[in-house]
């Protein structure tokens, strides 16, 4: 028991100590949604380290919720606990972060949305997001595939995670754009792939059995469009059918150089961490920054993919 | 007499080996961390634990009996769903927030339901509790997509949130509701009939029998406890997002089980008790709460949080031998 | 009436009660979509179906053992981005046996402290679920891996080729289904996993080592995952680090379909083998019929229960429990 007591106020000690420490650099806390689920989350992570530790002024939180809203919720909490200076969040649901992001607001902390945007009842309590806009790279998807079928055709989509903010505007803006821009092509079904390559695999598999006409292949990121691709070549029915993605990964431009893929939407996970950091430097710097910052995330196919770098994702 | 306190405590802590535990983790992220010793933290402990313990309160009952429930995670993404979507139903349009205890109620009718249509199954067709489960658990999912269609519903009235963010004196509403439902267990567990009765159908179902135990509905009434529990976790938790995603609640069983067999309930049944189960939350939401503090690495956290469980385990084997060869399902 | 039917003669009927159930479907299925009986369809669902498959064997033995495996999911994402990665480092003929040996190490952790150590099936392998995806990611760093040269490489036989006509995953699953199955029936090693299952306290007076057997349980769990992981690394020709997630149901809803009872001591790699493909045709069954995909989930439910509920009713030659 004494032993214990002894712990206690030792710890005590190291608390007030740590308070002391604490000097004019800034604290900046992230919640990410799901490192390591795929290579653009893990990109994303080791860019916004690199890029705060190249600047000795700022000192990072990096957290990461698992794709679980929940824990998303609980790490809000700790950081607004740490009194951090500004949180970035990179939200697991738009719509369910309102709340958390509305605490830290009314605890005097900025947030920074990050890469996916929060619901529109939580805009008044954000100083910024920065991020693509997943709502135009849906409808730059409809568009080379309105351009790739000349306006005409029978098309599959394969989305991403059911329920997820990025997966729904995607396949959001992609729908109402294709529906408006060229009524000739028709949707045949749509399914989800839950960003899984297998899984898109064996999505297209099925598209292949049951519809002898498929012109074209929607997939909402490249690592499931690469899947959808496989299963096409595996049924030797690849040839001529279009293949479009989102989020171009190195396996899409690589598929893109062999001409088996025809287009995506180019996004830099590394502009994408970057452009979040930098946002959050500015708001605390008082700088008058845009609600909306959107980084551009420019169309890429196989006539102007050599302008792009390959991904290193 | 100092010595025998000492001798005595020392006695609880080897039969309940997980209290030792919250405490030399209690102490390590004293020291280790800066804001882990801290009033507000242990209130966020206690906020962020509250979702799984409650379900967990439930899942001691279900597995003294014997029987597991694995659906729990789909029951609170249906009734979260529920308590959110029905509040903006045309028909309750006037009431103001009143609108809330409509949603509400019919969200945990939802979890009692479904828990009692679990009982019911493993009752009458004497399937094990898995397998049943095991089916609900995917089952209930599919029902929340169907309702959901796929897509978050949100609250417009922001009083809904808000109540996450009350207090009781020091107490956030949430950690209150959650202490109170743990001691109502723990009472309902150690001092009524229905608690002795629990024991005795996980711990020798035959004599159980015997004593005139009406074993299924028994088992029943604990599948709808813990369908209310699972039900209002869900609810508070849409409290504290002001929505429900249909992907709510996805691998919470298996922490929800995890928490229960730390604080020493046997999968068996017949033994186990709310202290432990208590233990066991607490021990989970610290180290989760901790780790974020210290900045474990997110792929780090999965490792250790695994070790642990399985560490934990082989102590408690250890400390209570007698458990030898009862180690099935 | 159903009662005293299944008291008269019904139980070998009844007892075939997964049986009728996929027949059933297939007519239903069959009479709603023109395209569900066709032969493509037929081997693209076979194909699908080997990597799940062939993970149930394995768990198939571990559960007939009185014990569980959780923990084959993650053991999937491992084994599979290990493969995957390696293939490019050190080529397909080393990658494939390193990638054996380091799976059947994690079979060997379950096994030592399940069969060994005598704790809780269950726990063991959850904790090894979430320390196993813990090690993925550290391993992979959590990038994707994949093989850059997809079309010049041998390994692509294992997922996209085929032997004699027939796709590789089907001779693979088919061929491991067999093995196993005269293993199980007809060997030593077989009668000994299902005494021990059956009644561990006798057979261990009968001079088996349970402990052993438990032991080997697992690793025969663990070859089966890595088997499944030259398939579907083969196949995709590249890996996330959560690929086997929620695998671990789907599988072992499979072995439960296939009537396989948690208790231990009963149930047959051909039982399991049914359970897989009927779990894979109400899928693609569905999906042809235009129905969401959710719809599976909410069939999946009635079908588990159904299925064994007639399995266990035959056993005990009664419909309903007869807890009171």
């Amino acid at each position: 028991m004494k032993r214990t007591k002894t712990l206690l106020l030792a710890s005590c000690g190291a608390i007030a100590l740590g308070a002391a420490a604490s000097a004019d650099t800034v604290r900046i806390g992230i919640t990410q949604n799901n490192v390591g689920i795929d290579s653009y989350q893990t990109t994303y992570e080791q860019a916004f380290i690199a890029a705060a530790e190249a600047n000795p002024n700022v000192e990072v939180i990096v957290l990461d919720a698992g794709g679980d809203v929940a824990r998303q919720i609980s790490q809000m909490q700790d950081l607004i606990q740490q009194q951090v200076d500004a949180i970035i969040v990179w939200p697991t649901d738009g719509q369910a972060l309102v709340p958390a992001v509305r605490n830290a607001y009314n605890a005097g902390i900025p947030v920074v949305v990050t890469n996916s945007n929060i619901a529109e009842a939580g805009l008044d309590f954000i100083a910024a997001f920065s991020g693509p806009n997943n709502i135009q790279q849906g409808i730059y998807s409809a568009e080379m595939m309105c351009d790739a079928l000349d306006g005409e055709g029978q098309i599959v989509q394969i989305t991403g995670m059911p329920g997820y903010t990025t997966a729904i505007e995607r396949q959001q803006g992609f729908d109402d754009r294709l529906a408006e821009l060229c009524p000739g092509v028709t949707q045949l079904d749509i399914q989800p792939g839950d960003w899984n390559r297998e899984r898109a695999q064996r999505t297209m598999e099925t598209f292949l059995t049951r519809f002898d006409d498929i012109d074209g292949v929607y997939a909402g990121d490249d690592n499931m469009g690469v899947g959808a691709l496989n299963a096409a070549i595996a049924a030797g029915r690849a040839e001529g059918m279009v293949f479009i993605g989102a989020t171009n990964f190195a396996v899409g431009y690589d598929a893109m150089e062999r001409g088996e893929y025809w287009g995506s939407v180019y996004q830099s996970p590394v502009d994408d961490a970057r452009a979040a950091l930098q946002t959050a430097l500015d708001v605390l710097a008082g700088e008058d920054v845009p609600l909306l910052n959107y980084f551009d995330t420019p169309k890429i196919t196989q006539d102007n993919m050599h302008e792009f770098d390959r991904p290193v994702f | 007499m100092a010595y025998l306190t000492r001798n005595a405590l020392v006695r609880w802590l080897m039969q309940n080996p997980i209290w030792g535990f919250v405490l030399i983790v209690f102490i390590f992220f004293s020291l280790m961390t800066d804001h882990f010793f801290d009033l507000r933290n242990f209130q966020n402990i206690l906020v962020q634990t509250s979702t799984i313990g409650l379900i967990a309160l439930g899942m001691t009952l279900v597995m003294i009996n014997g029987n597991i429930d694995l659906s729990v995670g789909a029951t609170l993404a249906l009734a979260a769903a529920f308590a959110v979507d029905v509040q903006g139903w045309a028909m309750f349009a006037t009431w103001g927030s009143w609108q809330i205890l409509p949603a509400v109620t019919l969200a945990l009718l939802v979890g009692v339901v479904l828990g009692g249509l679990n009982g019911f199954i493993v009752w009458k067709t004497g399937v094990d509790a898995f397998i049943v489960t095991l089916g609900a658990m995917l089952g209930i999912r599919g029902l929340v997509f169907v309702y959901t269609g796929e897509s978050s519903f949100y609250a417009m009235n922001f009083a809904y949130s808000d109540f996450s963010a009350l207090k009781v004196g020091p107490l956030p509403v949430l950690a209150l509701i959650f202490l109170l439902c743990t001691i109502a267990v723990h009472l309902l567990l150690s001092r009524t009939v229905h608690g002795r009765n629990s024991y005795a159908v996980g711990g020798n179902r035959e004599a159980a029998v015997n004593a005139g135990i009406r074993v299924g509905p028994h088992m029943m009434v604990n599948f709808m406890i813990i369908g209310f529990l699972a039900a209002l976790s869900g609810v508070l938790l849409s409290t504290q997002m002001g929505a429900a995603t249909p992907n709510l609640g996805r691998d919470y069983e298996l922490w929800v089980i995890t928490a229960v067999v730390l604080g020493g309930t046997k999968l068996t049944g017949g033994k186990g008790d709310i202290i432990g189960t208590f233990g066991g939350v607490l021990a989970i939401g610290m180290l989760r709460n901790g780790m974020n503090l210290m900045q474990v690495p997110a792929f780090y956290v999965y490792v250790i949080l695994g070790s642990i469980l399985i560490a934990v385990l082989f102590l408690d084997k250890h400390f209570n031998r007698q458990a030898e060869g009862g180690l099935r399902l | 009436m159903l009662l005293t039917r299944l008291k008269a003669g019904g139980p070998a009927i009844a007892r075939q009660g997964i049986l009728v159930a996929f027949l059933l479907f297939m007519v239903a299925f069959s009479l709603m979509s023109d395209r569900f009986l066709s032969a493509d369809n037929f081997m693209s669902v076979f194909r699908q179906s080997a990597i799940i498959g062939v993970m149930a064997l394995g768990v198939t033995i571990v559960v007939i053992g009185g014990n569980l495996d959780l923990s084959v999911g993650s053991m999937l994402s491992f084994a599979t981005v290990l493969v995957v990665d390696l293939h490019d480092k050190i080529g397909p003929e080393l990658a494939i046996p390193v990638m054996i040996l380091a799976t059947l190490c994690l079979g060997a952790i379950n096994g030592a402290l399940i069969g060994f150590l005598r704790l809780n099936s269950l726990i063991v392998t959850l904790g090894m679920l979430s320390a196993i995806q813990g090690l993925v990611l550290i391993y992979s760093g959590g990038q994707n891996v994949d093989i850059v040269d997809q079309q010049g490489t041998w390994f692509s036989i294992f997922g996209r080729g085929a032997i004699m006509g027939i796709a590789t995953p089907i001779v693979m699953f088919l061929g491991l289904a067999l093995l196993f199955h005269v293993i199980m029936s007809s060997m030593p090693f077989g009668r000994k996993v299902y005494a021990v299952g059956g009644n561990p306290t006798a057979s261990v007076f009968s001079g088996i080592s349970r402990s052993r057997v438990v032991f080997t349980t697992y690793l025969i769990s663990a070859l089966c995952v890595s088997m499944a992981a030259i398939i579907l690394g083969s196949r995709v020709m590249g890996s996330q680090n959560n690929v086997g997630q929620g695998y671990e149901l789907q599988v072992l809803a499979a072995v439960i379909l296939g009537g396989t009872s948690l208790m231990g001591g009963s149930g047959s790699i051909s039982r399991t083998v049914l359970g897989v493909l009927m779990l894979a045709f109400i899928q693609n069954g569905l999906i042809l019929m235009g129905q969401p995909y959710y719809m599976q989930w909410l069939v999946t439910w009635a079908i588990i229960i159904i299925a064994v509920w007639l399995d266990v009713a035959a056993k005990r030659g009664r419909l309903l429990s007869p807890i009171a």
